[in-house]
This record gives structure tokens, sequence and C-alpha cells, in this order.
């Protein structure tokens, strides 16, 4: 798998502030990935240092193997959702999107069936000739999403892309990215980690302006050591050695969410797998595992592979987590 | 810099769409109505005084009396004239206007003074007043003073406001900065332009069809001058403004700047040269020691002007381009 963004050593400062600091990672082509952190973390600038919006400190960044101070070279192959840009107010929408094609070198024939169809695929159609003041919130954010899919870029960075968005619509975006990800590389910046688990395969986490987590989903949530396992009731302490003992376990813990600890009645564990022996696969450990529990009459609920990606970020991140 | 990238098809577009956008975002309509307001006022309180004595010749002896009418007109734009142009002082200009005021209410015999003076005015006040129609010279002339402080209006935020909304992050990978700034700059010198020509169109054909002592094709030849004075020196006007808006974030900012410096310059000199007489050379620092020369009889003087706004307008578009380029959007 080849990477058609390599960022290396990237730095920017806000004054005081390192907003970025020696970030390197690279996204492989025809990926979704996600871009996660806090507030505040840096997500923004290094989108926006990416399409040049902003001037790195230090470092370099390549798209498609082109160093995008010389950002000309990717045009129509780089799109951007800038996160909090604004559209003119008051010229209609297919307009100002006509015009993004005109500069594309597209006819105003071509443009406008084009723009047609990046505003159908985002629910806007009908909306076409309206002026940007008269839409929601939710529609200029749908707007801004039909601007970065027009033509057929190869990269698209989508900033919170679902940001202010009714579920519905935020589903309908989700899908639409997945059905992009066959033409396109995607990046996505978002602070739903429950969304990003489920769109992308590929995962880098920052915080405070550093990078602390890079890598596929798959690795980062350890999806092939570890399981979550929610039962119907809490396990006894000779119930927990018996599980532990079962060939390939490595060990057994009870997830402490807050409500969890509270009660000290959690009926969710996390299942480590140790799979060094040769003849062991997580099928040959997870199989016994369900079948002693049934023996004990506990019955499974709900088997994951993984730990969340939420509580690899609060982990990584030294946040805590605001669920009750 | 990095202008071997610029896109002449993407200049045109951005320039057209801008126009465009000048109008329906409503700064445009703005500065339309500010300059005709500004515009047609003052060649109706420059008009008006002859309005009034041709109705009053009428009512009196029945017809018009043109001889009467032209010397009104120079009394009226010699003094003007001669300030505006620098040839005679505040001062000097004051005293002879209440000196023919003395004159003329001794001297009932309106036509004795008639053209006395001509002989006396230098070459580009006999120019203005004598060759060309005087009144329309006048309204030029004040025109001309008048203007840069209005542009401002329409070119104030060329950059500025879609830097501080980002919605430029929604044209940069689309095309080239340098196309963004001087396609932006193009735009708004259009929409300056045709402004400058629906106001000197109106005064012209107004002037004509009231005052009908000039000769039509003397006023138009006139009026096309004319036009292309206010229009060649707008442009200088709008690449200080384009500097402006690409250096700081807030729109009311670049307006408030863009006043400030323009009507600060002249300020300054004026001011300055009271205190100190080289101060007076600021007013070099823009425009504003060239600009009547772009109605100057001598076609040296008048190609010098151009050449000179042409050097303005390079220098601020230069500044301005660099900065654009360089920052953070």
């Amino acid at each position: 798998m080849t990477n058609v963004v390599s960022i290396k050593e990237l730095s920017k400062r806000f004054g005081r502030i390192q907003a970025l600091n020696k970030v390197s990672f690279e996204i492989p082509s025809n990926s979704i990935f996600g871009l996660l952190g806090p507030n505040g973390a840096g997500k923004t600038t290094l989108f926006s240092i990416i399409a040049d919006f902003l001037k790195a400190d230090a470092g370099t960044v390549e798209v498609l193997g082109i160093d995008t101070r010389y950002i000309s070279r990717l045009q129509g192959r780089l799109s951007i959702l800038p996160q909090d840009a604004q559209f003119q107010r008051n010229v209609p929408i297919l307009d100002q999107l006509v015009f993004f094609r005109l500069l594309a070198g597209r006819t105003k024939k071509q443009s406008r069936e084009e723009v047609l169809h990046s505003l159908d695929l985002v629910g806007l159609k009908s909306f076409a000739k309206r002026r940007v003041s008269s839409l929601s919130h939710g529609m200029v954010k749908r707007l801004g999403i039909a601007q970065a899919f027009l033509g057929s870029p190869e990269v698209i960075l989508l900033d919170e892309p679902t940001a202010g968005l009714d579920p519905a619509s935020a589903r309908q975006i989700r899908d639409l990215v997945k059905q992009l990800q066959q033409h396109a590389t995607i990046a996505v910046s978002s602070h739903n980690l429950a969304e990003v688990q489920e769109l992308c395969d590929h995962v880098a986490i920052l915080d405070h302006g550093n990078l602390v987590l890079a890598g596929s989903v798959d690795e980062i949530t350890l999806a092939d050591r570890e399981y979550n396992l929610s039962l119907s009731r809490p396990l006894q302490d000779s119930e927990l050695e018996k599980l532990t003992s079962i060939e390939g376990v490595r060990n057994i813990k009870i997830l402490s969410t807050a409500a969890a600890s509270r009660s000290k009645q959690s009926t969710d564990y996390l299942i480590t797998l140790d799979l060094s022996a040769d003849h062991l696969d997580q099928d040959a450990v997870i199989a016994p595992v369900l079948r002693t529990l049934l023996d004990m009459s506990v019955t499974p609920r709900k088997l994951s592979e993984g730990r969340s990606l939420e509580t690899q970020f609060l982990e990584v991140t030294g946040a805590q987590s605001d669920s009750p | 810099m990095n202008l071997k990238t610029i896109n002449i098809a993407h200049v045109r577009l951005i320039s057209l769409y801008w126009s465009r956008y000048a109008v329906r975002s409503g700064s445009g309509l703005v500065y339309l109505m500010i300059a005709l307001v500004f515009g047609l006022s003052v060649a109706h309180i420059i008009i008006m005084p002859v309005e009034r004595l041709m109705a009053l010749q009428k009512k009196q002896i029945g017809q018009e009396n043109p001889q009467l009418i032209r010397k009104t007109i120079i009394d009226i734009g010699q003094p003007i004239i001669q300030f505006v142009l620098g040839v005679k002082s505040f001062e000097q200009v004051t005293k002879e206007a209440a000196s023919t005021q003395m004159h003329r209410q001794n001297d009932t015999s309106s036509t004795a003074h008639s053209g006395n003076n001509n002989s006396a005015f230098d070459p580009w006040t006999n120019f203005l007043i004598e060759k060309k129609p005087a009144l329309l010279s006048v309204i030029f002339l004040i025109l001309i003073f008048g203007m840069p402080f209005v542009i401002s209006f329409l070119a104030f935020n060329q950059i500025s406001g879609d830097v501080q909304n980002h919605g430029l992050r929604y044209l940069l990978l689309r095309t080239e900065r340098c196309n963004i700034f001087f396609g932006r700059f193009i735009g708004t010198t259009f929409f300056s332009t045709a402004v400058m020509a629906i106001i000197v169109a109106t005064i012209t054909f107004y002037l004509g069809m009231k005052v009908r002592i000039y000769p039509a094709s003397d006023l138009a030849i006139w009026a096309v001058q004319g036009f292309l004075a206010l229009a060649i020196l707008m442009v200088p006007y709008i690449a200080v403004c384009s500097l402006i808006s690409a250096s700081v974030d807030s729109p009311f900012l670049s307006l408030v700047l863009a006043k400030v410096v323009i009507a600060g310059v002249l300020l300054m000199a004026i001011l300055g040269g009271f205190a100190w007489k080289p101060a007076k050379y600021i007013l070099y620092a823009l425009p504003w020691g060239w600009q009547n020369n772009l109605i100057h009889p001598a076609p040296a003087h008048w190609l010098g002007a151009v050449i000179a706004s042409l050097a303005y307008t390079a220098f601020f578009l230069t500044l301005g381009y660099i900065r654009f380029e360089t920052r953070d959007l």
C-alpha cells in the first residue's frame, strides 16, 4: 500500500502556543484516515498546512508525491472541507459551486451538471438556487461537503464533516465517504470516536500538538488480541479464575467505566489473548470461553473485537471519560 | 513571489465573478450610491447658479445671454480651479472672490468685465476655462480631489473579509493566490471604471441638456478625457486598498486604515507644509501630487501623470501581493 500523504517533522507555532510539534505520519492510499485529538490538539492546523492555508514553521508535507508548498500542482487532485470557512452569503449556491468548476476548466454546462450531481449526493439539489444565508447550519455543512466532492479529487480532507448534522444526515455523509473510498483517499478529523472507529481504517491521535499514536485501527485497538464481553451477570472470582485457566487467555479484567465503579456490579469484561502458541488462533480461544460461560449459566450478551477507540484515545491522551 | 503560476483565464474568471459579487454583496451598490450622490451633488452645486441665472434671464429679458452665462461660469470656476491646481493660495482666491463680488454689486452693466481677466490666467487654467467646457472642468477637478476618499468604500474588502471568515479557503485549492489577488484587483477596478462612466455620462448628459452653451462635440470629447482621468486615477488608490486589505483580517479595520492613509497623507502634507516646507512632499507618497496632471493640457504632463499612476499601482500591488502570498489564510 503506497502513501498518498506524507508528513515529516511538521511544526507550527502561534505566538506562545506550539500548535504542532515535529509531527510525522503517513496516510495510505485509498484509506479512510481518521485524525483524532482533543480540542486544541492541532487537527485543524494540520489540515490547514496540508492544504497550504497556513505556512509551516518547519517540516514538509507531500501529497501524491508533491510538496504542498507548490500547491498549484495539486489543483483538482486535492480538496478540503475546511472547518469554519464561510460561503458568500448573498450568492446562490449553484453560482458559487459552478464558479469553482469553471476554475477547473469546465464549460458552464458541464459545471452545472457536476454541481447538481454533487448537491444531489448531499441532498441539496432542490436548494441549488437558494442563497447560503437561507440555509440552516446543517445544510451549510452539507454544502461544504458537496464542494469537497466536486470533480474527482484523489485526496479529500474533511475537517469535522458530521459536526452539527442530525443523525440521519451524519449517516448519509458516512455512507457517502465509504462509497468514495473506492476512488479517493479520505482524511477525516472528528471528535466522534465511535464514528471514526466505524468509518476509518487508519487513525492518528494528536494531543497538544504532538502525535501520540498512529496506525491502522486494528493495530491500535488490538483487534486480534483483545475482546470486549458483556455478560448477563457479574462473574464471581472463582468463575474468573476458571476462565483465565483456558489456554490462550492471558487475563480477564473488569471494564471500569465510571458507572460500573460506582455500582461495583460491572458486567463488562476485557479479555486479553495470548496467541503465542502456534496451534492457537482467536477462534480456538474464544469458543471455549463462551462454552465455559454457558456452562456457568452466564449468558454472553455482546462480544466485540478489540478495545474501543475511545478507551485507547482516553488512555493515550490522559483525558477522563465523560460517560456516566 | 510566485507570479510564474499566474493564470490569465483564472484572473479573468475571478475578476468577473468579483465584479458581480460586488453588486450582489451590497458593497458595490453602497459604493455606487455614495459615488453617484457625491458626483451628482458636486455637479448640482456647480451647475445650479448657472441654471438660476439662465432662468432669471429668461424671466427678465425673455432669452438667455450666453456671454453673461460664460462670465458667471468663469466667476464660479476660476477660483476653484486656481486653488485646486495650486496656482493661487487660499487667501488670494478668497480675496479675489470678494473683490469680484464687490465689483459686481457696483457695476450693474454685467458684461463689462466679461473675459477681462482671461488673458491673466496661467495656461493650465486657461485651458480648463477657455478651451474646454469650464463647468465640466470644475466638476472634474472636484471629482479628482474627492473620489480617492470615496473609492475605499468599494476597494477596502477585496481580501480582508474573506480572510476573516476563511471563505478564501474554498478557493485556495482551486487557483493560485496570485490569481485571486490580481483577479479581485482587476474586478474592483472594472467596477470602479463602470461607476465613473455612469457618473461622467450622467453629468455630461444633464449639462448638455440644461446648459446649452457648449457644442455637444466639445462636451463629449472633454467628458471622455475626464472619464479617462478619473478611471486612471482610481487605479493606484484601489491598489493601496488592495495592500491594506491583504494585510489585515478585519474588513472594518481595512476600511478605517484605507481612509486614514488616503486622507492622512494629504493632511500631513498640508499641515506639515505649514510647519516645515519640505513636509509638503509627503503628498507624493500617494498620487495626490500628480493626479491633477491627468487633465493637463500638455501631453507630456498627462503622460507623466499616467506613468506615475501606473508606478504607484505597481508598487502598492507588489507589496500587497508579497503580503498575501506569504501570509496564513
